[in-house]
């Protein structure tokens, strides 16, 4: 059992990169550098081969045709042809600094026929595409801590993010439906479709190896029917079941009928309702595979604009099959299969023999990875690229035979790739003709903040369900349902709008990734060597019962006996353990047929190989072996928690460790099991807020803002999981000694004193760095105007300020000369705040020469020490308020002269239930009198063996009181407390959330330009509100005058002229008096009248006035003077 | 230094500029209006050094 210990410090190989990763931090990057070389290693090329050919006739009626042979995407590289470079690798340091990409050369075959000529093949790049990070593709892959320090990374980089625009940017991980597994589904939107539609149907994601991804959907009708949903470029289209079969198949009727009706020749509504569909299909004139093709040929064709005119319907039709339906199926045979299997469950379900599964549970769910998405834009793209090259060949074609001239300049015309793509990852949001299948189209990338370690770890394991349930009303799917239990952190997820949707993996969870074809490929034979049955082979004679048809990814391979499964799946097991002809990573999903009158799900064996699955390890009792388990697979398991839960010939498995269903922020929390459940979801909300080590590489940064503290420590009191995730090398907060009491009046509603002492001493000092980015015009350069006198005690001759210049409102900032203008220009800095030069870089690019935009990064520092209003708050959720620096002097000591540094109200303990910071406290002290650290890894502790008695005998054994209590004076006249005051040692972090960039005061300043009230927001100087809840505060008071005050006399306070008798404030006008020019006189400009009051109204209101007339409304003020 | 074809006469008078480079720490000298590349190795990423002049804040 490894305990916590404080040694590292001391460890000889101190500050010395290691030899090897962490393990743990590296699997955070994992399953998106698996998605990503995929992509590179085969998903690339899958697409490319699935691309469609570009035919088109030119002019000179030319039949041209476009293939892409290959694609391949370099690592990153300086372009060739600059001079001077000795390293030609580009690394993601230089991208983040200079605020570049992080990208390589994307590099096709293109081949293209005229009248069936093969012409010579065009080798070209076609833009640069953005690089994950440790991917194949990266320089850093293989390197070791030394290698990456040596480059300015950190030693334990997991990669698995982009840099796009010095920004580093990740694929959000998002849930979606479990690819090629026939889900049924109630839905009530379903129901408003058509006539006849119920809500009650079948859903399948198809999704290829390339991860092209089409939704089918199998619908009941309630005349008895079917119909399949087939979406084509986001319309969707409904087809009877029996016409997309007939177009499958040629085979004859009765065939296809003793197919369906197998295993359900008692159902005689099955049977009749089959009959009456294909006996409907028979009416509309359709019998035989060339009518049914010929039918949806002609129907679909103008949907396949792609499609040359000259291809035949029957091409069409197969081009709609291959492309819409069943897409992971590769034979027709195979996908009649599956369709059969969909209407048989259909109807199943529909008679409510069998149970709806709905999408919600995490069981029917899988991830949508970094890599695939990646890869699925990539081949839309290129698709486009292709048509875009026919447009241009079409556009320089002048009649005759294309020349390789005509098909370069066609080429150069066509840069698209690298701006589609860099956009997407700058942006998060997709352009897509199809929609690839992806429910949002949104906010698929996210940045990663390094704010504090937690938080950039957190990124990497942040699993959202999807942009549009966040809108939605329903709660169901933010439900924690039991089948998240071990790969959705029940802790880690934020409250509010969020909440529930945006998760956490747990630390044990891993991504499944793809595996080899050929294992892929030998796996049926593996399994007629187990046991089952070819799905063509039909035993003579016998009767086998009933049987379960297998399915391996959505394709059904055979079948198994009933009498036989149980044995077949415990073989299959075991091979899987072995992991050799059956892969670890393979799921076996048995769904069990019930007996009569319990509903289960639809009984089949199902086995899944895929990528993008979650899994996780358990012990196989009965292989005493680490078994990885799927989400559907768990539901049909039985797994135990600890040894002594095993109940003999039931329990099939044991968790591995009792943490196992925890997320790796939920593990850092000491003793969550003792504190009430919320306050660990606040823990890990404000772990991710809190000002820490967020890198090593300071002088090497360029993010725009990042949080440091100068004198972090290691908590006394931390679960072995700290270590593992080597906290202690991005250290977060600070150990305090606190005092229990209530004892300034300054410490009401969460606030909190702070010994005024321990701040001169520098506790939880700290600074901001923020970096900006200057971009100068073309045709300028940075230099200091030598002409301007004090301006070179603020920049250098460089004309970028002074490294240690203090900013303030005002200086100089940088200086330029502007070709074009022919005069420098100085710019000021313009933050309110005292800043401090820290660094500065000027940054070349490839491309020389005045033309471009001079580029320079000055990263400035803030002071940031705690000041009276910043945020604090202990492990345990328990935040406050730094509401008063108490002179040390003051403050109660303990009888060996102790001062608290920190004073925390009582108060906050018995409504909030923290104990595990009471635990903390009793244990730090403990630890820090011992000179160790202790272990406050969950579970550990139990009714027998209590943490308090534990931590309470080694406070004894240390001459302290048992409970953690002392005997504390007075610091204000010496006397000695009754009470007896807990004391001890709580580690403490200081979150980002300060004074300093939230206060706002305002009395006069800018004002909207249409409503003259004042502006919003902190930024522009703008005030605080009073809204409409405000309103009904003041009203409820009876404090009018207030009202007046906030609402008209401190807004928008103006005076109209009201004419008295057409009561109205927008006829009137001050003139000259007409016999002089020396008094004015107020007169109405409609009906001459004299009767002009002045009014004081809101300015607003005047504008409505003016917008009602616009629209040919009068406002009337029926006013009496 | 600079050549009379080169400057017309409001143009500014260029001073030398000292910078080090972010790949192979090189001190290189450079006019303003040289492109921004290390002339040991072509990194393109260059630091300004850190002032001699005197940087000191009054203590009040």
């Amino acid at each position: 059992m490894y305990e916590p210990t404080l040694k590292n410090l001391t460890n000889v190989d101190y500050g010395k990169p290691p030899d090897s990763q962490n393990q743990i931090l590296q699997e955070l990057g994992t399953p998106h550098i698996d998605s990503f070389n995929y992509m590179i290693e085969e998903g690339l090329n899958l697409a490319i081969s699935d691309l469609l050919p570009v035919e088109f006739d030119t002019k000179g009626k030319y039949r041209v045709k476009l293939t892409l042979l290959e694609a391949t995407i370099h690592q990153p590289r300086v372009p060739t042809g600059s001079l001077g470079v000795k390293s030609h690798s580009i690394y993601p340091l230089e991208c983040r600094q200079r605020h570049g990409t992080y990208s390589g050369r994307l590099e096709i075959k293109l081949s293209w026929r005229i009248n069936d000529v093969e012409q010579m093949i065009i080798d070209r790049d076609i833009g640069q595409v953005p690089i994950m990070l440790k991917s194949k593709l990266c320089h850093l892959e293989k390197m070791s801590p030394k290698q990456l320090v040596k480059l300015g990374e950190h030693q334990d980089e997991w990669g698995g993010y982009f840099i796009v625009k010095g920004k580093e940017r990740l694929v959000r991980l998002l849930l979606g439906t479990r690819r090629n597994f026939p889900t049924a589904v109630q839905r009530n939107t379903w129901k408003n479709k058509d006539q006849f539609f119920s809500d009650i149907g079948i859903l399948i994601r198809c999704v290829k190896d390339d991860l092209t991804t089409v939704t089918n959907n199998l619908h009941y009708l309630t005349n008895g029917t079917a119909k399949l949903m087939i979406p084509i470029k986001k319309r969707v289209f409904y087809a009877p079941i029996f016409l997309i079969m007939r177009c499958l198949t040629n085979s004859s009727d009765e065939f296809i009928f003793r197919h369906i009706i197998k295993g359900h020749e008692d159902d005689l509504y099955f049977i009749r309702s089959v009959m009456e569909m294909m006996r409907s299909l028979h009416e509309s004139n359709i019998h035989c595979q060339e009518d049914a093709k010929e039918y949806i040929g002609i129907l679909f064709r103008p949907r396949f604009y792609e499609l040359p005119e000259w291809k035949t319907n029957k091409e069409v039709c197969d081009h709609m099959l291959r492309s819409y339906v069943l897409i992971h199926l590769n034979t027709d045979f195979d996908k009649l299969k599956l369709l059969v299997f969909m209407l048989q469950k259909l109807f199943s379900v529909a008679q409510n023999k069998c149970l709806i599964e709905g999408a919600d549970g995490i069981m029917m769910q899988e991830l949508m990875l970094g890599g695939h998405l990646y890869l699925k834009i990539l081949k839309e793209k290129l698709q486009t690229w292709l048509n875009l090259v026919k447009i241009n060949l079409l556009k320089v074609d002048q009649g005759g035979q294309p020349s390789i001239g005509d098909m370069m300049t066609a080429l150069r015309r066509c840069d698209l790739i690298e701006h589609a793509m860099t956009n997407f990852f700058a942006t998060g949001n997709l352009n897509s003709q199809s929609g690839l299948g992806m429910q949002q189209d949104k906010g698929l990338t996210i940045l990663v903040e390094n704010i504090s370690r937690m938080r950039y770890m957190a990124h990497f394991r942040a699993v959202h369900r999807g942009a549009i349930f966040e809108s939605m009303r329903t709660t169901e799917p933010r439900r924690l349902l039991p089948d998240a239990w071990g790969f959705i952190c029940p802790v880690h997820t934020p409250d509010g709008t969020p909440c529930g949707l945006l998760n956490h993996l747990t630390k044990s969870c891993i991504v499944t990734k793809s595996i080899s074809r050929k294992v892929l490929r030998d796996i049926p034979k593996v399994l007629v060597s187990l046991g089952m049955c070819e799905a063509s082979y039909k035993p003579q004679d016998i009767n086998i019962g009933f049987v379960y048809n297998v399915i391996l990814d959505g394709r059904i391979i055979g079948y198994v006996p009933e009498t036989l499964t149980a044995l077949f799946i415990r073989k299959l097991r075991t091979l899987k353990v072995k992991g050799k002809q059956i892969p670890e990573t393979t799921e076996i999903v048995w769904l069990q047929k019930k007996e009569e009158n319990i509903l289960g799900q639809f009984p089949g064996l199902f086995l899944f190989t895929g990528n993008a699955r979650m899994m996780r390890p358990v012990f196989n009792l009965d292989l005493e072996q680490i078994e990885l388990i799927g989400t559907f697979e768990q539901v049909y398991l039985d797994i135990s928690i600890s040894e002594d839960e095993i109940r003999p010939n039931i329990t099939s498995y044991r968790e591995v460790t009792k943490t196992d269903f925890l997320s790796h922020l939920a593990c850092l929390i000491p003793l969550p099991d003792y504190n009430q459940s919320p306050r660990n979801m606040y823990q890990c909300q404000m772990g991710k807020q809190t000002m820490g080590t967020a890198c090593h590489n300071w002088h090497l940064q360029s993010e725009t803002k990042l949080y440091r503290i100068q004198s972090p420590a290691s908590p006394l009191f931390r679960p072995v999981h700290y270590d593992a995730l080597s906290m202690d090398d991005f250290p977060m907060g600070t150990n305090a000694v606190i005092a229990v009491i209530s004892y300034t009046g300054y410490d009401m509603e969460d606030a909190m004193i702070i010994n005024k002492m321990a701040l001169d001493r520098g506790f939880a000092h700290g600074s901001i760095f923020k970096t900006e980015l200057i971009e100068t015009k073309p045709h300028t350069y940075f230099m200091r105007d030598p002409f301007k006198e004090d301006l070179p005690n603020f920049l250098g001759v460089d004309g970028l300020p002074h490294i240690g210049l203090k900013l303030s409102k005002g200086t100089p900032y940088y200086s330029y000369f502007d070709e074009q203008i022919q005069g420098f220009i100085i710019a000021k800095y313009l933050s309110n705040e005292e800043v401090i030069v820290d660094s500065v870089r000027q940054c070349g690019d490839f491309t020389t020469g005045r033309k471009i935009p001079n580029k320079a990064t000055i990263t400035v520092r803030v002071q940031r020490n705690p000041t009276v209003g910043d945020k604090f708050a202990s492990r345990a959720g328990q935040k406050g308020i730094f509401s008063k620096g108490w002179p040390a002097e003051d403050l109660p000591f303990t009888e060996s002269g102790m001062v608290p540094d920190i004073v925390f109200n009582p108060h906050g303990f018995p409504s909030r239930m923290t104990i595990a910071m009471m635990i903390e406290c009793m244990a730090g002290k403990s630890a820090a009198v011992h000179g160790v650290v202790h272990d406050a890894t969950p579970f550990k502790y139990s009714e027998e063996d209590t943490a308090i008695d534990f931590f309470g005998k080694l406070l004894e054994a240390g001459g302290y009181n048992y409970f953690g209590t002392e005997q504390m004076y007075s610091g204000v006249d010496g006397r000695a407390m009754k009470a007896s005051i807990f004391f001890g040692v709580v580690h403490y972090q200081r979150l980002r959330h300060m004074v300093s960039d939230k206060w706002q005061v305002r009395s006069t300043g800018p004002v909207d330009a249409v409503t003259k009230q004042p502006v919003k927001g902190r930024k522009r100087g703008g005030g605080g509100r009073v809204g409409e809840m405000e309103r009904d505060a003041l009203i409820s008071h009876g404090t009018p005058f207030l009202m007046q005050d906030r609402f008209m006399d401190c807004s928008d306070k103006s005076t109209a002229l009201l004419c008295l008798k057409c009561h109205t404030i927008l006829t009137s006008l001050i003139q000259f008096k007409e016999d002089s020019y020396s008094s004015k006189i107020a007169k109405c400009r409609t009906c001459d009248s004299t009767q002009v009051q002045e009014i004081g109204i809101p300015n607003v209101f005047r504008y409505l006035c003016s917008e009602l007339a616009a629209i040919n409304i009068k406002l009337q003020l029926n006013i009496e003077v | 230094m600079i050549t009379e074809a080169e400057t017309p006469d409001d143009a500014p008078k260029k001073a030398l500029i000292y910078i080090f480079c972010g790949a192979c720490q090189a001190e290189n000298e450079m006019k303003p209006k040289d492109p921004i590349r290390c002339r040991e190795c072509g990194y393109r990423i260059m630091y300004k050094k850190r002032t001699k002049r005197l940087v000191v804040f009054n203590a009040r």
